[in-house]
């Protein structure tokens, strides 16, 4: 009796020495406690500092999450485990299934009216996109392969879904750096590109009232993203994935004939999207794979990039100002909302505008090169997917 | 009729799928197996010769076949002969299978993934499997290897091989190169060696500071945009125009309108179904007065509250005499 007992209790200690060696007590390195901070503070800047909560909750959570340490015993619960419910997932990010599914969010949410009230407001998107190639370039010089170059430098572009869809393209080992790399900096916005914008116009640039937009038919709206899905597409066939949905959101909304779709394209299904996405980028950071020289150097290249991106679209407009007839000057503010981050960046224009004159509105108007520019980085996006893979 | 229609373009979107997947094959190595070569011969070149074996470990030519599409195809049904007798366009498809050899169905191993290759060993033994042809490759002298379709008429492909060294095989290298691949170069079920397209590669040798990448991009990115921009531009001129023709007419359409009542007015004539013919001309002014400027939709959005005099704020109009000590000040 007394012999069971005691084997008993030896079975019930190596048991549970055995669950001990489990837990993530036991497995803990200094480096997951290094990124369960970095999710913490993503939690925190989004709840207590308003940084783009729907972004950085999801992924600050999935950091956690992804670097909770537990012993590789095949129980199929990791990220990079085959079959694991996360890897499932993780799918979507890998195989490029979510950002089109994004895309077709952002276009039906997306009134493209702006834009094509005043169509010049295009070319300011255009401009933006040399902070991908700056980017670029820079990447190069580091020492990084044309492939992943590209994978970085996608970062200028401003846009999440495009980043996470290029680098899982070109340089799928670095797609988790650059994708938190690029919200990351997407969040950051307000912090980086108002200094920028101050730096490289005078007060009476700011100040400049922009003509309000004309009235736009329902016709040209419906118009817009056949037209644009046509000729960006046959262009750059290698953008279709991200440009198909992109107008194909858009026509959605603006067919007025599939309302419902269009709603359930824009709220429920971008949500669910979104939450997958961004829980999924935040766990594809473990911190074996994402505490490298290659990531800090990724986050060098991204600050590089928007700097970059932001600079080139204000100075553009200072070019266009140059050949403009003195009623229809833009005010550089609106320059650097070309990267793409919709809203955000428009919204910085009409603070910032707001600043140098409380009666000068430019939301609006921002909120054409913004959307230009998710045009703009899309087409990008496909003519180096087009070149490098 | 719309039930017909989408039958119809059913039936064309299938069959040009089919066709779509059937021309994604090409002829991509030859190799002639030369038995003369490797008897008492012990050079390399025999044993690599010796190597290249079927599945029942005997050495025999083969013809490597590749899709070269993204997307998976089933080469199944496809057609594969020497005989330049089926170019005949009289010829019956019928008779034409007859010369040919057929890829039978059934076999998994016919799917042919995107971008990979499918072995057929030409030893005239179709009874070994699906993989086996049931015609041999001469040695040392030309021949024109043919390729088609599973409807025995459309050629999906042919290539020429003159006589090749023994241990040697003829591989496209390009798009409709081909060369002779020498028996270190012979690569069956795998890429072939010279055929090189390694994009990255060459943009890091040719373009290390990424200029030309960006210039190439940026052309792109801008070319696009500047189309969306010319296209809309002109397309809003033409909406702005039209919305202003619209206007017009509708202006025009009033005039007419209230000329008319004006005249019918004068003789008296005007039925206004029972409206007091004064409200009825105000109503018309009222009119023509909003056409003519009277509604706005755009305004200076500020907001004042500075004083103006105007004749509705004087105060001289002012019906109410304001009290003395508000006067005095």
């Amino acid at each position: 009796m007394l012999l069971e007992s005691v084997s008993t209790m030896d079975f019930i200690g190596t048991k549970f020495t055995d669950f001990l060696s489990y837990t993530g007590f036991a497995n803990v390195e200094w480096a997951n406690i290094v990124m369960i901070a970095v999710g913490a503070f993503f939690i925190w800047l989004a709840i207590k500092k308003d940084f783009e909560p729907l972004l950085l909750i999801p992924i600050g959570l999935g950091i956690i999450l992804g670097n909770i340490p537990f012993k590789d015993a095949g129980l199929e619960i990791g990220l990079y485990e085959d079959n694991s419910v996360l890897n499932i997932f993780y799918q979507g990010v890998r195989q490029g299934w979510y950002p089109p599914l994004v895309f077709l969010g952002i276009g039906a949410m997306t009134d493209f009216s702006a834009l094509i009230a005043n169509p010049k407001l295009m070319l300011i998107g255009a401009a933006a996109q040399f902070g991908i190639f700056g980017a670029y370039m820079v990447a190069l010089a580091l020492g990084f392969e044309p492939n992943q170059a590209a994978g970085i430098a996608i970062i200028g572009g401003a846009d999440g879904p495009t980043a996470i869809f290029l680098s899982s393209k070109l340089s799928p080992n670095l797609m988790g750096a650059i994708a938190v790399c690029a919200y990351s900096y997407m969040a950051l916005v307000p912090v980086i590109q108002p200094g920028i914008m101050k730096l490289l116009t005078t007060k009476k640039q700011r100040q400049i009232k922009m003509k309000p937009a004309r009235q736009v038919s329902q016709t040209e709206k419906m118009l817009f993203p056949i037209v644009g899905l046509l000729i960006t597409t046959f262009i750059v066939p290698s953008g279709l994935p991200l440009l198909g949905m992109l107008f194909f959101g858009n026509l959605l909304k603006e067919s007025t004939k599939t309302t419902r779709l269009a709603k359930t394209a824009g709220s429920a299904l971008n949500d669910i999207v979104v939450m997958l996405l961004g829980l999924t980028v935040g766990c594809s950071t473990q911190a074996s794979e994402f505490l490298t020289w290659n990531t800090i150097f990724i986050f060098i290249i991204g600050a590089c990039a928007f700097v970059v991106a932001t600079a080139s679209g204000v100075i553009f407009v200072h070019i266009m100002n140059i050949f403009l007839p003195k009623d229809q000057k833009i005010n550089p503010l609106i320059g650097n909302a070309g990267v793409s981050a919709v809203p955000m960046a428009a919204r910085i224009s009409q603070n910032e505008g707001l600043k140098a004159d409380p009666h000068n509105f430019l939301l609006m108007h921002a909120m054409g090169p913004n959307v230009a520019g998710v045009i703009g980085s899309a087409v990008a996006a496909g003519v180096l997917l087009g070149f490098l893979s | 009729m719309r039930k017909l229609l989408s039958v119809i373009s059913f039936l064309v979107a299938s069959s040009a799928a089919f066709a779509q997947g059937a021309h994604d094959f090409k002829l991509n190595e030859v190799y002639v197996y030369t038995p003369a070569c490797c008897q008492g011969d012990s050079t390399k070149t025999c044993e690599q010769q010796a190597s290249y074996v079927d599945e029942y470990g005997q050495p025999t030519s083969w013809i490597e076949i590749e899709n070269i599409s993204y997307s998976t195809h089933d080469i199944r049904n496809c057609f594969l002969t020497i005989n330049p007798a089926v170019l005949d366009k009289n010829m019956s498809a019928p008779d034409r299978e007859k010369l040919m050899s057929v890829i039978q169905a059934g076999d998994p191993r016919t799917t042919v993934g995107a971008k990979q290759r499918i072995t057929f060993f030409a030893d005239g033994n179709t009874n070994r499997g699906t993989l086996h042809l049931n015609f041999t490759l001469p040695v040392g002298e030309p021949f024109t290897l043919y390729l088609f379709d599973g409807n025995a008429v459309d050629l999906l492909d042919s290539v020429h091989v003159e006589a090749v060294p023994a241990g040697s095989s003829y591989a496209r290298i390009d798009e409709d190169k081909w060369q002779v691949c020498e028996a270190d170069k012979v690569t069956p079920n795998a890429p072939n060696i010279t055929y090189s397209n390694d994009k990255i590669k060459e943009f890091k040798e040719k373009d290390p500071h990424g200029i030309a990448m960006t210039l190439m991009c940026m052309g792109v990115v801008f070319s696009c945009l500047i189309l969306l921009f010319v296209f809309f531009h002109i397309f809003g001129w033409a909406m702005n125009r039209a919305a202003k023709l619209a206007r017009v007419r509708a202006i025009r359409a009033i005039h007419e309108q209230a000329s008319r009542v004006v005249e019918m007015a004068k003789q008296g004539t005007t039925e206004t179904k029972g409206i007091d013919m004064e409200t009825y001309t105000a109503v018309i002014g009222l009119a023509l007065h909003e056409y003519f400027g009277g509604t706005h939709d755009l305004e200076s959005g500020i907001l004042t509250i500075q004083q103006t005099n105007t004749t509705w704020a004087d105060k001289s109009h002012e019906l109410r005499t304001l009290p003395q000590h508000f006067q005095a000040k």
